[in-house]
């Protein structure tokens, strides 16, 4: 088996994420990866070959930096031009109900790749719905914190002290959500044509159909009755 | 070794700061011009430039008149050293002798240290993005010299010597000044924080001079360094694991099912 689903244009497709929220996704893609990987040099306390990798323990605080204003003007793109994909982005997450709990339920079954019977789904499953809450959560807590870590003089030294846990589990909680985002957008043979939805912009409509029946109604299901 | 100490008796200094030049000069430590705020206390604080200052705290008493007091302030050279623990290059040590030294070359300007200390002594020195903070002169004292403050200190304020006699010159002096128009004065570093290098006799208790009563490590760097930092990493190892797993069983149940469920019908029946 292939390790992602081939892209296949000969089938009908349909827009999944616009071009802001692909842009997005993968600038924060790599920043985040970038001060992952600087970050754990410290973290992990003594990975001496991970430091190198950047030039040392300083090249590495640098390239934190650097990734950390990047994340941040990407963050601040995303929320000036795309709010109104927000905005929308927020409502699907609201809309979290019986479905996204029995998705949930069942999931860890999909997961390791028994077949079963999910129940109807908006744009975003329940999973994905528990990860838009959490990493952005994270992502949120991980940027203030830093700021305050990096400038501690500015800042009142309770709130400093604070905010070095505070990165640390944030750091956690996002990083856990990326392995999950990461395997689940692509190699899973379920859910690996969502790649192409982040990558080119556009899924297959069947595959849209079938994991994201609601969404798909909602969205294209007039149009494609009226054709 | 036996722990030796620099012991600061506040009934004793006159605040001519010479323990502030003396410093300057032996570490080749350039001058800090802050400008005048009121009193006469040269320095808000240490910097990365001053490891020592003489705090000046004036009150005014209707009987006694203006009234000053004097203190001391640098690094404490806890015995149980916070700035050691968190620091994530290594760059703290202890000598055998008591006093917490900073290695500069291995520092990286994280400034965690600034933070965790309960006494907020490690100071940010910005052209080299290094911590600094006194080094009790350890290079003078491993070559039998008194630290360059307690050499110049003309009254007799500062003593270096061991830290067992220095605490029962201590004891003794707070003794005597109880009895003597100070009902309040006590002695500091002895226990404090499970004792301190520096010792200090006070004619008032320790919030008087601006120092913690009870100084305690911080329980947010506690959490921290204590369960955050060693534990909950592995939660990252734990999602790539169950990833891994995944892809393994999904590809085994797949082709087990004659290649239902797989990519190229879009993962779905």
């Amino acid at each position: 088996m292939a390790l992602i689903p081939e892209y296949r244009d000969d089938v009908p497709r349909v827009e999944r994420f616009n071009w802001l929220a692909r842009f997005s996704h993968w600038g924060h893609t790599v920043t985040f990866l970038l001060c992952l990987f600087t970050g754990l040099v410290l973290f992990l306390d003594g990975v001496n070959w991970l430091a190198a990798i950047f030039g040392g323990y300083r090249g590495a605080g640098l390239v934190h930096r650097v990734s950390a204003v990047g994340m941040t003007l990407v963050i601040g793109i995303g929320m000036v031009f795309g709010f109104k994909g927000i905005i929308e982005w927020i409502k699907d997450l609201l809309r979290f109900g019986m479905n996204d709990i029995k998705f949930i339920m069942i999931f860890p079954l999909e997961f390791l790749g028994f077949p079963v019977k999910v129940p109807p789904q908006t744009r975003f499953n329940g999973g994905e719905k528990g990860n838009s809450i959490v990493t952005p959560t994270c992502v949120f807590l991980l940027v203030l914190s830093g700021y305050i870590m990096w400038f501690p003089a500015i800042f009142p030294v309770g709130l400093v002290r604070v905010s070095y846990w505070t990165h640390d589990i944030a750091m956690v909680g996002a990083t856990c959500m990326v392995c999950m985002h990461a395997y689940l957008g692509s190699f899973h043979p379920g859910s690996g044509e969502s790649f192409w939805g982040m990558w080119k912009g556009t899924v297959r409509a069947d595959w849209a159909q079938h994991h994201h029946a609601i969404w798909y109604k909602e969205t294209y299901g007039d149009k494609s009755e009226a054709e | 070794m036996a722990n030796l100490a620099n012991l600061y008796d506040v009934s004793k200094c006159t605040a001519c700061r010479g323990c502030q030049v003396a410093c300057k000069d032996w570490n080749q430590l350039p001058a800090v011009i802050e400008p005048f705020k009121g009193n006469y206390q040269t320095h808000d604080d240490t910097n990365g430039d001053t490891f020592t200052i003489i705090k000046f705290f004036e009150s005014e008493d209707p009987v006694d008149g203006v009234k000053w007091d004097f203190f001391k302030r640098q690094c404490m050279h806890c015995w149980d050293a916070e700035c050691m623990k968190v620091c994530p290059r290594q760059a703290y040590s202890k000598t055998s002798w008591g006093a917490t030294l900073h290695d500069p070359d291995k520092c990286i300007g994280c400034q965690y240290c600034a933070a965790a200390c309960p006494f907020e002594i490690p100071k940010y020195r910005k052209r080299e993005d290094v911590i600094t903070k006194c080094t009790m002169c350890a290079d003078r004292v491993e070559e039998g010299l008194k630290p360059a403050c307690a050499r110049t200190c003309p009254s007799g304020a500062l003593t270096f010597g061991d830290r067992d006699e220095l605490v029962q010159v201590a004891e003794a002096r707070a003794k005597f000044l109880r009895a003597n128009g100070f009902p309040r004065a006590t002695i500091y570093g002895k226990i404090e924080l499970g004792g301190l290098n520096n010792l200090y006799v006070l004619t008032d208790t320790p919030d008087k001079f601006g120092l913690p009563v009870d100084p305690k490590v911080s329980g947010n760097v506690t959490f921290w360094q204590d369960w955050i930092q060693p534990y909950f990493g592995w939660l990252i190892p734990l999602m790539l694991t169950a990833s891994a797993t995944s892809f393994v069983t999904s590809r085994l149940l797949a082709s087990k099912n004659g290649g239902h469920g797989e990519h190229g019908e879009g993962g779905h029946e």
